[in-house]
């Protein structure tokens, strides 16, 4: 499957990485990539799919990358597939196409400096730290995360990310 | 003397597996490590769903963190892969760009912090290899766990970027399988070792593909006649405890094979019981197991 010129948004992403040309579609990368198991195979692999689809940044299978960077290592060509789907995934989610579970976990960061939902389980939470005998769960320094957020944008790229 | 360290335990495990938080102080104290709780950290920021979408803010904040621990004087140890994976990329990117380190400390001025790049970050693995040593690990041995073969799995995020981990051979890691042959143990030799545990494919995308992943990964450990699994990433221990757990109710076999945090199997070398390590609070109980453990 040669990678398709025929689309405006395909020529852009050859300019950004043009390595992607230099992929020889040998399937190598196939050999060591965990999302292969979400239904491709040696001859759709998980990085043609990625380079081929006509709105790359729309595509919602570059969610599936863990950026485990097996892909660049085992690559005989240096193609470093990792590299362009993050920043298909930067694209994607300044334009507002990535699914809830990536904006609510970035929310949870920002809103109380975790990664993951604790509020409605803390009480739980630090009952099960005290039985090991552990301090309980304090609040995390989420005025700092905010101003950090407000400079770099992130905070106002949530907001306009929720209006699409 | 004891060494101490800004003990940067992340999220997932202070939240979710408390229990290794436990066994990792309980284990360090006692070879002479202390670990420091610094209140000022926050997430790290996670890599995969925070980091990739927005460069700018994941080194910001990891900065900010790593500026945390300089204002302590302590270097920083880690107790999870992609903590590691993100505080060393900040760490690589702000050492060798003058540029972007400005930039960054502009940001998080602020905050009242600034990064100076005077900070250490070790994966605990590293440390216990390097500071604490396999001389002393040996000596630190109480109940040679010599009835074992164990599978261990190192996971993606310490392994690459390899230039920026800086690790271990992320095709054919060692350091693992070196520090469970120190316990008297024996490592399984089993394909597919570096494949990824599929915990990020379970949480964004594709549940059928984690337990066809899940299927296979536990397949070649059982086939190499492993009694448990010794992980270093507190993700990787729940995708392959919980995930076993889940996977084995829908269409993958029974392989009931318990997963270690490799943290717990020192704690057990040392003489400690399954109820010191928290193993109570696993999802895959497998009484053959812990018959080998007596």
């Amino acid at each position: 499957m040669p990678v398709s010129i025929e689309y405006k948004a395909k020529n852009e992403l050859l300019q950004k990485f043009p390595k992607i040309e230099i992929c020889l579609k040998c399937n190598t990368c196939a050999l060591v990539c965990p999302v292969q198991y979400a239904g491709f195979s040696p001859t759709n692999t998980y990085v043609n799919n990625v380079f081929s689809a006509p709105e790359p940044e729309k595509n919602p299978n570059i969610w599936l990358c863990v950026s485990c960077h097996k892909c660049e290592e085992i690559c005989p060509y240096e193609v470093k597939p990792t590299e362009v789907i993050e920043a298909l995934k930067d694209e994607a989610f300044e334009k507002g196409y990535a699914p809830e579970a990536i904006r609510e976990e970035i929310n949870q960061v920002l809103t109380v400096g975790f990664a993951f939902p604790i509020f409605q389980s803390l009480g739980f939470i630090n009952r099960e730290r005290g039985r090991r005998g552990l301090q309980p769960l304090g609040e995390r320094k989420v005025e700092e995360i905010r101003k950090i957020a407000a400079k770099t944008g992130l905070a106002n790229k949530m907001v306009r990310g929720k209006t699409k | 003397m004891t060494k101490e360290y800004a003990f940067f335990r992340g999220c997932f495990v202070p939240v979710r597996l408390p229990h290794l938080e436990a066994v990792s102080q309980k284990v360090f104290s006692e070879l002479g490590v202390s670990l420091v709780n610094l209140n000022d950290f926050t997430c790290c920021p996670e890599p995969v769903g925070v980091g990739i979408n927005d460069k700018m803010t994941w080194l910001s904040l990891a900065a900010r963190n790593l500026a945390v621990a300089e204002e302590c004087g302590l270097d920083v140890i880690t107790i999870c892969n992609g903590c590691t994976y993100t505080l060393r990329h900040a760490q690589r990117n702000l050492n060798k760009n003058k540029q972007l380190r400005n930039k960054i400390n502009e940001t998080i001025s602020d905050t009242g912090h600034e990064y100076r790049g005077t900070v250490k970050v070790s994966h605990f693995l590293e440390v216990l290899k390097n500071e604490v040593g396999m001389k002393k690990l040996k000596s630190a041995v109480k109940r040679p766990l010599s009835g074992l073969t164990i599978a261990t799995h190192t996971g993606c995020h310490i392994l690459s970027p390899k230039e920026v981990m800086e690790f271990d051979d992320p095709f054919d890691p060692t350091v693992l399988d070196d520090l469970v042959a120190v316990l008297g143990a024996t490592p399984a030799d089993y394909d597919m070792k570096t494949m990824c545990c599929g915990w990020t494919l379970m949480t964004y995308g594709s549940r059928e593909g984690a337990y066809a992943l899940l299927k296979d990964k536990l397949g070649n450990m059982k086939l190499a006649k492993s009694d448990c699994i010794t992980v270093v990433c507190p993700q990787c221990f729940y995708q392959f405890d919980m995930g076993q757990w889940i996977a084995s109710r829908k269409d993958i076999p029974q392989y009931n094979l318990p997963v270690l945090f490799y943290l717990q199997l020192l704690g057990l070398a040392m003489d400690y019981n399954l109820q010191d390590i928290g193993y109570d609070s696993h999802k895959v109980k497998n009484p053959e197991f812990e018959n080998k453990i007596k």
